[in-house]
């Protein structure tokens, strides 16, 4: 955050909050009274809602009592009714156990919100207190799976920008009433507006409803964007290759049982019938992985983003809602949102969709590839819409995303070019090792392939068609490796970019995922140049702007030194500028070591 | 390029002389565990002895030829500056990294010695900022030369305005 607009918020709060707090809680108890969070004073030690503990139960004993059932039917079968007669009864013990611990934890948990800071006990042999200034708090996570909601409850997340207690950036409470997760949402956050909102808090609830402006809701178009990612044939082939995965279990029996069953043609039969159509079934089998990939990514889409809602409230703070069995409310303090990423990986972008995520203290970085990150702020969404809402997140009157890039210097290309025929070189290795092996190769080899093939999978056609390609065959591989290593590295160069904004700085990089970020000037905190021996001898350089949001760092990757320090000079002026020298302008070459005068004063 | 276009100077400092000899064992400590891993089974197992020499002898001579050109070429790029506003740090060889960090942002000083810095007499000061880019490091500076850095630092940072995130 800013020094001069931070500091009088800072040095106020406690002393302001503190009245604030107490009038709301006294003005309006039927408002707070299903959780009653703060009934006799804002300072009382609340609890976990004790249901929780059945909730947790119940989580268990989903898992562990039917498989307990199901060992008890296989050890019967098997033959070993004394065993048999372990499974249940052990599983009831260990979920008798596990909610005693449960129960113990919950007796030992506690937390309160007061004027300055969020305080949570907890632990039973070994005691742990952690505590988060208020002024700290940087995000809400209210989360209820659905085993939970049923219970009425909902697990609370606050994530802070740094560690609190034992290496751990957040505190969770689990679980408390749906009620209570809501007040603890708007009232950590709400300290900013506190003083000014005496009398909207007062108003209640219905007052602060139609603050609330709405950034984006679900359109349920946007779910045929869910399949359009690179692991839509690979989880198709993942579903298919669990199917092929238990048949080779049993050693290709289970194919076999199958088709006595229910008179299905043998494995020969099929494979023989399949060769003769190899043209028909190859697109066919194709087909198959990308429906059974569509089927199960659109299922996670509309289980991630049902009821996708992102609003703005009265004082600037960020809410998204989504979920189908896991409802999630994520609140970030508006302050906090000091940029946004505009992320379009190549097939999304190829189809002209993209999604946008947060860049904000709080938000854990290492989270960020999850589909349920917390940063994701919208599902994929046509690109233009995707513009609006990172516009309208970022309240700027132009938005930074329509700043116009500066292209980097030609020898990016030339680096990456270089990398690409290091790539084709490996190819043309690896096709040229692959066709010689096929050339040793004999018939009586072959044989053992298709037989270990066979036992594998009900239909082989991979060692077959190897063996059907002719030489030249290796030598397609090669060169198409060295088209797509090519045609990679120039899209790779025209992803580079940065750019300025009258408040933020922009930077686009990525060919496999382009992502384009915008980062708040002010939220610059520091810079990194790094320069490998490869672009010192270009005059390139990684010039990186670190920060306390996000990834806490973010580059304008292979940029000219010359250009990136101009970029950076201008993007946070002042910060750099000691350090710089203008040939034209400032003292003689070489001046460097011990030269720039007038800048320090040690 | 037009008269105007910056360049990026030195930091003003350079790290205490001994810090070459602090690298240069660090580097041989290393090298000879490295070399000595393939010699082991090459005294205990016959017939592949040959290749075991071999490699011994390639990863003898790397070291060897880091620890030769890496701690001087280090101490020509090692520098570090304090001002009134800023830290400015140089580190690295091969991979070469400057970095620079306001006042008004860092949140922590700290100065450490491992026991190889301390054999030189040497420590190094850590500068942390909120950023998750990782702290800054200027390593190898006389010891009551570092103390000072910190206490300037502490005492710069605590009379700057800003909570540091």
């Amino acid at each position: 955050m800013t020094s001069p607009d931070e500091h009088p918020r800072t040095d106020g709060a406690p002393a302001e909050a503190s009245p604030g707090l107490r009038d709301r809680t006294g003005a309006s108890p039927a408002a707070e009274a299903p959780a009653a969070p703060g009934e006799g004073g804002a300072a009382d030690w609340q609890r976990l809602h004790p249901l929780s503990v059945w909730a947790s139960a119940v989580v268990v004993a989903v898992f562990v009592v039917p498989s307990a059932i199901v060992g008890t039917v296989v050890l019967v079968v098997a033959g070993q009714p004394l065993w048999a007669l372990a499974p249940v009864p052990g599983s009831l013990a260990f979920l008798a156990l596990t909610t005693y611990l449960d129960l113990l934890r919950l007796r030992a948990v506690r937390y309160r919100v007061t004027a300055e800071r969020m305080e949570m006990r907890s632990g039973i042999i070994a005691k742990a207190y952690r505590s988060i200034p208020r002024e700290r708090v940087r995000s809400v996570d209210v989360a209820a799976p659905v085993y939970v909601r049923v219970f009425g409850l909902c697990s609370v997340t606050v994530g802070t920008g740094e560690k609190v207690g034992a290496g751990s950036y957040q505190l969770q409470l689990l679980y408390v009433t749906a009620e209570q997760g809501e007040w603890l949402r708007r009232d950590l956050l709400y300290r900013g507006a506190a003083r000014t909102a005496g009398a909207s808090s007062a108003d209640g609830e219905e007052a602060r409803e139609p603050g609330e402006t709405e950034l984006a809701s679900l359109d349920p178009r946007w779910f045929a964007y869910a399949p359009a990612t690179t692991a839509t044939l690979g989880v198709g082939l993942g579903a298919i290759a669990a199917l092929v995965g238990m048949n080779a279990q049993t050693g290709g029996v289970g194919w076999d049982w199958i088709s006595d069953q229910i008179a299905l043609p043998t494995a020969e039969e099929v494979s023989a019938f399949l060769m003769a159509r190899l043209l028909l079934v190859v697109p066919l089998g194709l087909l198959g992985l990308l429906i059974s990939g569509v089927v199960v990514l659109t299922a996670v889409a509309v289980e991630t983003w049902w009821n996708y809602r992102l609003t703005r409230e009265a004082d600037g703070t960020v809410r998204l809602r989504r979920g189908l069995l896991t409802s999630v409310s994520l609140s970030v303090e508006g302050r906090r949102l000091n940029g946004v990423t505009l992320h379009e990986p190549f097939v999304l972008r190829s189809v002209g969709g993209a999604d946008v995520r947060a860049v904000a203290t709080g938000l854990a970085a290492g989270d960020a590839k999850k589909t349920t990150a917390k940063s994701r702020l919208s599902p994929a969404m046509p690109r233009e819409r995707a513009r609006r809402l990172a516009a309208d997140l970022m309240r700027a009157p132009d938005s930074p995303l329509d700043a116009a890039l500066a292209a980097h210097p030609r020898a990016a290309l030339r680096r990456r070019f270089t990398r690409a025929v290091v790539v084709s070189v490996l190819g043309a290795v690896l096709a040229g090792a692959l066709a010689w092996l096929h050339t040793l190769a004999t018939a009586a080899w072959w044989e053992v392939v298709h037989r270990v093939e066979r036992e594998i999978i009900p239909v082989p056609l991979a060692s077959t068609a190897v063996e059907a390609t002719p030489s030249w065959g290796w030598a397609t591989l090669a060169v198409g490796i060295t088209a797509a290593a090519f045609w990679y590295a120039v899209g790779s160069y025209r992803g580079l970019g940065h750019g300025l904004h009258p408040s933020y700085l922009v930077v686009r990089k990525g060919m496999a995922v382009r992502d384009t970020v915008t980062l708040e000037r002010s939220a610059v905190i520091g810079w990194r140049i790094t320069r490998s021996p490869f672009q010192r001898r270009l005059g390139l350089a990684d010039v990186a702007a670190t920060t306390a949001a996000g990834q806490g760092m973010y580059a304008a990757s292979d940029v000219g030194l010359e250009q990136g320090l101009e970029w950076a000079d201008r993007a946070v002026p002042g910060l750099l500028e000691p350090f710089l020298v203008r040939p034209g302008s400032d003292a003689e070459e070489g001046a460097g070591v011990r030269g720039g005068r007038g800048t320090g004063r040690r | 390029m037009s008269a105007d276009t910056p360049r990026l100077r030195p930091p003003r400092h350079r790290v205490d002389r001994r810090a070459v000899w602090w690298w240069t064992t660090r580097s041989l400590t290393v090298a000879v565990l490295l070399t000595a891993a393939p010699l082991v089974p090459a005294v205990f197992w016959e017939p592949p002895r040959t290749w075991f020499l071999l490699a011994a002898a390639v990863i003898g001579g790397v070291g060897l030829f880091v620890t030769v050109v890496m701690p001087q070429w280090r101490y020509r790029v090692h520098r570090w500056e304090v001002t009134d506003t800023a830290v400015y740090t140089s580190s690295g060889w091969l991979w070469q990294e400057w970095r620079v960090a306001p006042m008004s942002r860092i949140q922590t000083v700290d100065t450490a010695r491992g026991p190889l810095q301390r054999a030189f007499g040497l420590s190094s000061v850590t500068v942390t900022t909120a950023s998750a880019a990782g702290p800054i490091e200027i390593a190898g500076l006389d010891r009551a030369l570092a103390t000072r850095v910190a206490d300037q630092l502490t005492d710069t940072t605590q009379a700057t305005p800003g909570d540091a995130t």
